[in-house]
């Protein structure tokens, strides 16, 4: 079933299909992120968030582990990749790591509808920024984070400027950088190297399209010498350890906190 | 240290973010929190039917090629090939086939020999009905200075692997390895060893773990080393020195820093590991081979973990010697083999703390691991335990049985005599699908298994 290499797998699906196209999905992450975060419960709650036993959401409760006092493993070098930038520059994926900060990446694609995988994503990225500019104001220009679209044919880098909004031109704070590709081409390789599994859906009657797509959630935490330090996956994406984790490794760059 | 429970909100946030996309639609992905029975968390769930199982062979001298070897069957009760052998892939040596484990993408199973020390790396994606061996690290002993890799269970890219024992006296003494995806080695960690602050003597031994990411802990429990393992098991009985390097304890880790927090006394061997998947559990249960019981580890009212002995197995041999545990998905069912009597106990688990028999059914002479489909109705069994604990003569029956579980019984549906095809000895399993868009927990709820692509696909490889 694979028509573009291991990583990218054609399903089909049964009726109805699912996403209402991306400018209604873009308009709606758009409206909700312009409400300043200040969701009503009632939002929620219409949303049948659920785990595949219907059991309900999982709760993480354990303590988590201070700054400092653990270390995070070289796992890997982290891959590189020809990408495009918001103004449709051509760059190096690694060109976006290292330097003076740490980086932590993840693959997105903005019409996703998926609770459980980019706007959750989206939505951990944002509380780290917030609360690292908020407090260790110090440190927000050490950390950059990067949203790379597994979308090439409908996230240009003009539509990831309109879906980044406010947080690609922001001149003080964490970085926040949207990129894409050029075309699957230069996608596969990528995803392949951080084995980021894509799933495109289609109907099952015409065998084409739906305009959707499915992903199981990856964030990378990549360290200034463009290591993988930490990979947090699905489920167990706990923004409160990240955020640790991103200090960790502050911290064993000689940062001080506040 | 803060606490590590703000999910929800988070998650309310996220979903609030894409109300508008989803709603109506009454479709939603899948996380991932429960296995067949013993996978790693991280990893994607076949919640269906399987359609393949591989079996981790042992190589007999003079049998066939004499290899160990990965033996894929058909077990789709569809396919016209279902409880065949569809395919064999010999590793080349004999290094004393053990346990497997898959890649956080299940895209790869790794399988180590407790002998060679070697890790074997197959590609079960590409085409899951013929696996193909990509790499095989040789140089696991050399670089961590352990011995006999026996547990592979996956970490978001990449592998946890317990060892056995060491390469100083090939004694107990092990530890933990992490390798990346590529099959790098990371970083090793010891067992612990010594007085813990509770009082408990660590031994240092290793044998499974097991980890609840919601608890952020990492179970270890204990066997023995290099030097009981491959002895001859009628030689060892008999050797009191030998017999008393076993291990006695079991370990809880932080799963995050992989660093040992308690240590427990749990005397007998402590083996398989299992984490209750129902939701709000938080109790493992394992299987201690010398003394023949079951035991429970659990958080007490004061949010502290400790070892309950709960149950002690009957069997009609004068030693129980239980092996391999299999728990169902919500944890009110345990299965139960005991090697010697070749029988495998169901055990109720209603209450983990007090646990009933409440069936029990002769498989084969002798019998070690079982496997259960997500859904517990179908439950494979395998023979071997270690190649030179295996029985002797007759009594060394080596097959792979899978039956249908109702609830009540259990109903034969197949049985392939693994010496009569000349394979050898049949240890561990895992289960695959054939179209792996079934294998990501994104779909789990979405579409069913297209029956004809799946029989197609066998049909080719049969030929």
């Amino acid at each position: 079933m694979s028509y573009l290499s291991a990583n990218i797998v054609i399903r089909a699906l049964p009726p109805p299909s699912r996403g209402w196209g991306f400018p209604i999905s873009l308009l709606s992450l758009l409206i909700s992120l312009s409400a300043g975060w200040a969701l009503s419960s009632a939002h929620a709650a219409d949303v049948p968030i659920k785990d595949p036993d219907s059991n309900g959401e999982l709760v993480f409760n354990y303590d988590i582990n201070l700054p400092g006092t653990y270390t995070l493993n070289r796992i890997k070098r982290a891959a590189d990749g020809k990408v495009l930038d918001t103004d449709g520059k051509a760059r190096a994926l690694t060109d976006f790591f290292g330097g003076d900060k740490l980086t932590l990446l993840s693959f997105i694609y903005s019409s996703c509808a998926d609770p459980n995988g980019c706007p959750y994503a989206y939505a951990v990225f944002h509380q780290i920024k917030s609360r690292l500019e908020r407090e260790q104001p110090q440190l927000a220009n050490k950390l950059r984070l990067v949203s790379l679209s597994f979308d090439p044919e409908r996230d240009t880098p003009a539509m990831l400027k309109l879906y980044a909004g406010d947080n690609v031109t922001a001149a003080h704070g964490v970085q926040w950088d949207f990129l894409t590709t050029a075309s699957l081409r230069e996608l596969i390789p990528i995803l392949d190297a951080y084995r980021q599994d894509v799933y495109i859906d289609l109907d099952p009657k015409t065998g084409k399209s739906v305009g959707t797509m499915s992903h199981v959630l990856k964030v990378f935490l990549i360290d200034r010498d463009k290591y993988v330090r930490e990979i947090y996956t699905a489920s167990y994406l706990n923004p409160d350890v990240a955020y640790n984790d991103i200090l960790t490794l502050l911290l064993e760059d000689g940062a001080r906190l506040k | 240290m803060t606490k590590g429970n703000d999910r929800f909100s988070m998650k309310a946030l996220a979903a609030a973010v894409s109300a508008t996309m989803v709603l109506g639609l009454g479709m939603l992905p899948a996380a991932t929190h429960a296995d067949e029975t013993c996978n790693s968390p991280y990893t994607p769930l076949i919640k269906g039917q399987e359609d393949l199982v591989y079996v981790w062979t042992l190589g007999v001298e003079g049998m066939g090629d004499g290899s160990d070897k990965l033996v894929t069957v058909d077990v789709n009760p569809k396919s016209k090939h279902f409880g065949k052998v569809i395919a064999t892939l010999s590793v080349g040596d004999r290094g004393e086939a053990h346990h497997m484990g898959f890649t956080d993408d299940r895209r790869y199973m790794w399988a180590g020999a407790l002998d060679s020390n070697k890790i074997f790396i197959f590609d079960i994606h590409s085409n899951p009905a013929k696996p193909k061996l990509v790499k095989t690290i040789t140089d696991f002993a050399e670089k961590t200075g352990f011995v006999g890799p026996h547990t592979f269970y996956a970490l978001p890219g990449r592998m946890l692997i317990q060892a056995l024992s060491n390469t100083k006296d090939h004694g107990g003494r092990t530890g933990l390895a992490v390798y990346n995806n590529e099959g790098d080695l990371v970083k090793t960690y010891d067992m612990p060893t010594g007085k813990m602050s509770n009082g408990v003597m660590a031994d240092g031994y290793g044998y499974d773990l097991g980890i609840n990411p919601q608890q952020n802990v990492l179970l270890t429990s204990s066997f023995t080393g290099w030097n009981n393992y491959m002895m001859d098991m009628g030689k060892l009985v008999k050797d009191p020195e030998a017999m008393k390097h076993f291990g006695n304890t079991m370990a809880i880790w932080d799963a995050k820093t992989l660093q040992p927090k308690k240590v427990f006394e749990v005397p007998g061997a402590p083996l398989e590991i299992r984490w209750s998947l129902k939701k709000g559990d938080n109790w493992a249960v394992t299987a201690t081979a010398l003394t023949g019981k079951l035991w429970v580890i659990k958080e007490d009212a004061n949010k502290e973990w400790q070892a309950y002995d709960v149950a002690t197995l009957k069997t009609d041999s004068p030693i129980a010697l239980p092996v391999d545990i299999s728990l169902s998905r919500d944890g009110k069912g345990l299965w139960v083999n005991t090697f010697l009597d070749g029988v495998a106990q169901y055990w109720d688990f209603s209450d983990p703390m007090k646990p009933k028999m409440t069936y029990k059914k002769k498989i084969a002479s002798q019998v070690n691991m079982v496997s259960q489909s997500f859904d517990g109705k179908r439950v494979y069994f395998t023979t071997s335990l270690l190649g030179n604990w295996d029985k002797k003569g007759k009594d060394d029956e080596q097959v792979l049985k899978m039956y249908n579980w109702d609830g009540k019984q259990l109903k034969e549906a197949f049985s392939i005599d693994f010496y009569k095809e000349k394979l050898g000895r049949a240890h561990h399993m895992k289960f695959q699908a054939i179209n792996l868009k079934q294998l990501q927990p994104l779909q789990a709820k979405l579409d069913g298994l297209d029956t004809l692509d799946k029989v197609a696909l066998t049909d080719r490889q049969a030929k």
